[in-house]
């Protein structure tokens, strides 16, 4: 009797299983169809979180707002946005395959790059195989680009485009400046940058009497804080990430280093180096591809610079730095191109992309033939009073350089 | 001048390294544990500095006191009941063991204190002495007098009290310890807690130099093990001139061939020491 109704429910449940599961696959189809969702491999864990997290903060920012506003306008039909991040450690080729796996099995329809122009560069050959448009949000290397690939742009200009006004500024402003120093962490974004320092410098007529790298992870800078001192530079360039600088520039206190001019890549512009070094921190100089005193009307969804900056520190409390507002351009460049394009369809975007040509909140956006921006002024600035003040360009300008360090 | 500045810098480094491959060196010579915990101990001291000095206000000298026994406690629980259970398995099992429980550690601080750096910056800054254009920073001073002062107290703990020379016989031989009536677990409990809080007090004294963050564990860890392999197992003193020989041929490396090449050249350094050297500069058999 017992075996009878056990049989008879299962036979019954399993065509009800079957409409159960085809119903659900409806409805998840259904909702999928309303949503467009956007691959976004970052360094989570590990040495790069402290960025990854910023570039995070920039999306979130981008898609809720873009929800806020109901979605994305396609064809008179809004989707919702969905940003699925992967984690990738802090490890290329971890971040390939996460970029891999969340267009093949995640099924995004877009893909933000990993964070720098080392990942970017990796799992762009990725998105490119499977013909997906991809933007960089911290990418600036040319070698990024220069691969001939058509489904990549990226929204950080060259980096000779930071170096090389800040040198004709120093050149013009500080003319004692003869020797300089450039230290660079081993690593391919500040590498290139200290490069590119390099040639610019030479170009200008400057004497680049200490050129050399330090290791990823090194903690104590004393012994070669002391080979620089020793050549006595009156401009001392140094590259790396923000824990980095912040490391040499304590340590260039410590030993009592000074020079006219001290300019630091890419760490001044986030507050935490003004935070961390206090007095330390004033008159270094620095560039970066934007900065919140920037006064743009743009036609994205944060409209001018001011409001995306009111509603940054509304979200998160603190002021935007150049990381989060690319991540946010990204996202509003995503939502530009979809809705002129009236479709998600990956081609039509891709060209949309290509050919966009708008003002935004982070400045005018126009991508060169290899796919990175070539329509910006990036900003060249000094910390003064416990504040990143920008230098140029003149549109911008909010002060004088300052020489000698605190 | 610049060479007077360079030796100066590596003999201050040095004794830092020194301070933290201490404790790694006593539980390695001691257990024949490597116990890479090590560098995750030193991170979450720094933590317990950088925690008191801005809620309590309270300097890091006096955060050593606190640290010292917190963190001897701390290893002791660790050793008594996790590490005890493998003790006599092959090295590799240990291995296998610490580097599990240090994922959860550094997973942890990752997850409580986030990947962001941190720095304690002591106000008012006590700045730098200076001497005929050679420069030291006043808290490298403090740091550097502090470590040497650690190394010695070891030093002494191991030859002049009863649980040191417990610890020594241990090391020396085992069996002949039991039959002298020492309870082994309990002196492998003690020497893990004194490693601990070795790494502790360590982590205390990178707080006032080098940032925080969970991240930075890996390095500590590197140094203390290339140190021990330099300076050789089993002695204190080996510690020390590990630690000096380490920051000489970086801090020299980096003045001649560049910064970057600085840890090419001490792990070089390091496989000529294991090809030609292996017992280190002044290993012993025994721990003292």
């Amino acid at each position: 009797m017992l075996h009878a109704w056990v049989a008879r429910c299962v036979r019954l449940s399993i065509p009800l299983g079957i409409a159960a599961l085809a119903s659900g696959i409806q409805i998840s189809a259904a909702s999928a169809d309303d949503v467009i969702k956007i691959g976004a491999p970052l360094p989570i864990t590990g040495p790069l979180a402290p960025e990854a997290i910023k570039q995070q903060q920039g999306y979130n920012l981008w898609a809720e707002q873009a929800n806020k506003a109901g979605g994305i306008s396609v064809g008179g039909k809004k989707y919702k946005v969905e940003i699925v991040y992967t984690d990738y450690q802090s490890n290329t080729p971890r971040a390939v395959q996460a970029t891999e796996q969340l267009i093949t099995q995640n099924n995004v329809n877009f893909v933000f790059s990993p964070f720098g122009s080392g990942a970017a560069k990796a799992a762009s050959t990725v998105s490119e195989k499977h013909k997906v448009p991809t933007l960089a949000a911290t990418a600036s290397s040319s070698q990024v680009y220069d691969q001939g690939y058509k489904y990549l742009f990226g929204t950080f200009t060259p980096n000779d485009t930071l170096t090389t006004p800040l040198t004709e500024m120093i050149k013009a402003k500080v003319p004692e400046v003869k020797k300089v120093a450039i230290l660079a962490r081993n690593d391919l974004f500040p590498l290139a940058i200290a490069q590119e320092m390099e040639k610019s410098a030479k170009a200008n007529g400057l004497e680049v009497v200490y050129f050399e790298k330090y290791a990823i992870g090194t903690l104590d800078h004393s012994a070669t804080l002391s080979s620089i001192k020793a050549q006595s530079p009156q401009w001392i360039f140094v590259t790396g990430y923000t824990n980095d600088l912040l490391l040499v520039r304590k340590q260039m206190i410590d030993q009592q280093m000074k020079a006219p001019v001290v300019s630091m890549i890419a760490g001044p512009a986030y507050q935490e180096f003004i935070d961390a070094l206090g007095k330390g921190a004033e008159n270094v100089s620095s560039a970066a591809w934007w900065h919140p005193a920037a006064r743009y009307d743009g036609k994205d969804i944060f409209g001018s610079t001011a409001n995306f900056v009111k509603l940054f520190k509304d979200k998160y409390n603190a002021e935007p730095d150049y990381a989060h507002a690319s991540a946010a351009l990204c996202g509003a460049l995503f939502q530009i191109a979809i809705e002129k394009a009236g479709s998600i369809d990956r081609d039509k975007v891709r060209d949309e992309l290509a050919k966009m040509d708008v003002v935004t909140f982070f400045g005018p956006v126009k991508f060169g033939a290899n796919g990175q921006i070539n329509s910006l002024d990036p900003p060249v600035f000094q910390i003064q009073g416990g504040k990143p003040v920008v230098l140029f360009p003149q549109a911008i300008k909010q002060g004088d350089l300052k020489i000698g360090l605190e | 001048m610049q060479a007077v500045q360079i030796l100066i810098n590596a003999l201050v480094l040095g004794s830092l390294y020194a301070c933290i491959a201490i404790g790694f060196s006593l539980v390695w010579g001691v257990l024949n544990v490597i116990n890479l915990i090590h560098g995750s101990f030193i991170v979450l001291g720094a933590y317990l500095a950088f925690g008191l000095y801005q809620s309590l206000h309270l300097s890091p000298w006096y955060a050593i006191v606190v640290a010292a026994p917190v963190f001897f406690v701390f290893g002791y629980i660790v050793q008594r009941l996790i590490l005890n259970r493998v003790i006599t398995a092959p090295v590799l099992v240990t291995l296998t063991l610490t580097f599990g429980l240090d994922l959860i550690l550094n997973n942890a601080m990752i997850y409580v204190f986030t990947a962001d750096y941190r720095r304690l910056t002591l106000i008012p800054p006590l700045g730098s002495v200076s001497f005929e254009g050679v420069v030291v920073p006043v808290d490298r001073l403090i740091a550097t007098a502090t470590a040497l002062a650690l190394t010695g107290l070891l030093y002494l703990l191991l030859r002049r009290s009863r649980v040191g020379r417990a610890i020594v016989a241990v090391r020396l031989d085992r069996d002949a310890a039991v039959l002298m009536g020492v309870h082994v677990p309990s002196i492998y409990a003690v020497a893990f807690g004194l490693g601990a809080a070795l790494a502790g007090c360590a982590g205390v004294l990178m707080a006032l130099i080098f940032p925080i963050s969970p991240l930075t564990s890996s390095a500590y860890l590197g140094k203390a093990f290339v140190v021990c392999v330099l300076g050789g197992l089993g002695s204190v003193s080996g510690a020390l001139a590990g630690g000096m020989l380490l920051a000489l041929v970086e801090s020299v490396g980096s003045a001649f061939f560049g910064p970057a090449h600085a840890t090419t050249l001490s792990f070089l350094l390091l496989i000529i020491f294991l090809i030609l050297r292996p017992q280190g500069l002044v290993g012993r058999k025994g721990f003292e």
